[in-house]
């Protein structure tokens, strides 16, 4: 079911790579996303401790803005969707009730030309990464086509940040590996077992798990299977 | 006098008052929908209950069930691809079959897998708002039977008010859409499968045993599952003290 919509995306996303000879990045991820939706430009913050924000991307001057505004404000639907771990999505940014969650942000995000703004936080439970936001100037929903293709695209980012933060380079990154946002729990369970092995964050116990997988030909879910079995375990010399 | 019919009276008064005191509080969805799939259990007489979400990516996720036991929570996720669960959530209408011996050709993964698990009848309810389906309730029997009309209609009702939980978290926390709710209910639930990977690491306990020490701890020290799920993930949480002193009564200062 969901690795259809997944494996149509990541293909948009390959094949522009390999068409205009760019990379494989979380900026790309950007391009792709503003030219398959209905908005009017995408933009992508790396949130690091303690809770700095560090704009890597945007596909238009206002999403720039945005980015910014949220860097010196602190505040806006992109903060509260980082903390909360959940999207925020609003369709219509003049509304009464967002003036008063945002006074500043909403004024200054209107005045910047912007309508509507869609949050998606890059987390997976404790492992939070970042926001990938878009924006429309005219006010909208959200199509629950839209919505699940702006999940995956973000679910993307969110892989590709973890393969950066862990040092590893994005070439040959595969965008429909084994990911974050599987249904099944072991991935999730393993992760919390292997940062305790490993003494490291639960983002950098995952690329752990995820080399292992890659150097040992395995399906990352067989290598949570056996870690939540006890049968596997992550020894601190142990190197992906 | 009917007996059993006066004991299932008062179970459901008591689950009618404490889903009313929760709902009224602050509550955290996930212990929310865990405390429905086990008073789902208690009151239709069912063996095992799990409560799914749609990812809205075009999956479905458990995000609470009855038992933590690994090999019966991976009986609701296998639903992914078919089974009865999947069925319900699709058609937005209750699915359910009362001899799962006869069901291989239905549901050749499911059907011999849940048998092999012990279980002989299978129930799903669908979580519902307005036109969209959400989600749904799958419940297990060890015995092969179907749900009376009552069982039905409470079991119905019961998913109904997991759906209203959802939202009236939403009203809480402003949230525009069922959308934002779905998701951070299932992050949360991510976070509390790590932090059960992290307990059960450090205390060398199983998956059971971690979720029944988040879940008493976070009671104890009155504070939201996934609060203290996000900080015994990333590692904040003193762990042992969890253990050391899992009721922690206040006491005057010395």
């Amino acid at each position: 079911m969901s690795s259809g919509r997944r494996q149509r995306l990541w293909r948009l996303i390959s094949d522009r790579s390999l068409s205009e000879d760019v990379a494989i990045s979380p900026g790309l991820v950007c391009e792709v996303c503003a030219g398959t939706l209905a908005v009017t430009g995408v933009g992508l913050s790396i949130i690091s401790d303690p809770r700095r924000w560090e704009p890597v991307s945007s596909t238009t001057v206002v999403s720039a803005r945005l980015e910014e505004l949220q860097l010196t404000l602190g505040e806006g639907p992109c903060v509260d969707a980082f903390e909360s771990g959940g999207p925020v999505l609003i369709a219509d940014l003049d509304a009464d009730a967002h003036l008063a969650r945002w006074p500043a942000f909403a004024q200054a995000a209107a005045e910047a030309g912007v309508a509507a703004l869609f949050a998606f936080p890059l987390v997976s439970g404790g492992i939070r990464v970042g926001v990938l936001d878009l924006y429309r100037d005219r006010a909208g929903e959200l199509s629950s086509a839209e919505l699940a293709d702006a999940l995956v695209f973000a679910d993307l980012a969110l892989l590709m940040l973890l393969n950066t933060q862990a040092g590893e380079s994005l070439d040959g990154f595969d965008g429909t590996q084994d990911g974050l946002s599987g249904p099944r729990a072991e991935v999730y369970q393993a992760t919390g077992m292997v940062s305790v092995q490993l003494a490291v964050s639960l983002g950098e116990a995952f690329a752990r798990m995820r080399g292992y997988a890659f150097i040992h030909d395995l399906v990352l879910s067989e290598v949570a299977r056996e870690v939540v079995g006890r049968r596997l375990r992550f020894e601190p010399e142990e190197r992906a | 006098m009917d007996g059993v019919n006066v004991a299932r009276e008062q179970q459901l008064a008591d689950t009618f008052v404490a889903l009313a005191d929760t709902l009224v509080d602050d509550f955290d969805p996930v212990d929310f929908l865990h405390m429905l799939a086990e008073r789902c259990v208690a009151l239709l007489d069912v063996d095992a209950a799990g409560l799914m979400l749609a990812d809205q990516r075009g999956a479905l996720r458990v995000v609470a069930s009855s038992t933590e036991q690994a090999r019966l929570v991976e009986l609701f996720q296998l639903q992914n691809d078919e089974g009865p669960c999947l069925e319900c959530f699709r058609t937005g209408q209750p699915v359910a079959h009362p001899d799962l011996a006869q069901a291989e050709q239905r549901w050749p993964q499911f059907a011999p897998a849940a048998h092999g698990a012990g279980f002989a009848a299978v129930q799903a309810l669908p979580m519902r708002l307005r036109n969209e389906v959400i989600g749904a309730m799958n419940m297990f029997l060890a015995t092969p039977r179907s749900l009376d009309d009552t069982a039905l209609r409470v079991g119905q009702a019961l998913v109904d008010v997991a759906t209203i939980g959802l939202l009236h978290e939403r009203n809480l926390r402003h949230s525009e859409t069922l959308a934002e709710q779905l998701q951070t209910a299932l992050n949360s639930r991510v976070t509390i499968e790590q932090a059960k990977g992290v307990l059960a690491e450090r205390l060398q306990i199983d998956m059971d045993q971690a979720f029944a020490t988040l879940r008493d701890y976070a009671r104890s020290q009155q504070r939201r599952l996934s609060e203290l799920a996000l900080s015994v993930a990333d590692g904040s949480e003193d762990v042992i003290g969890m253990v050391q002193s899992p009721h922690r009564v206040s006491r005057p200062e010395p």
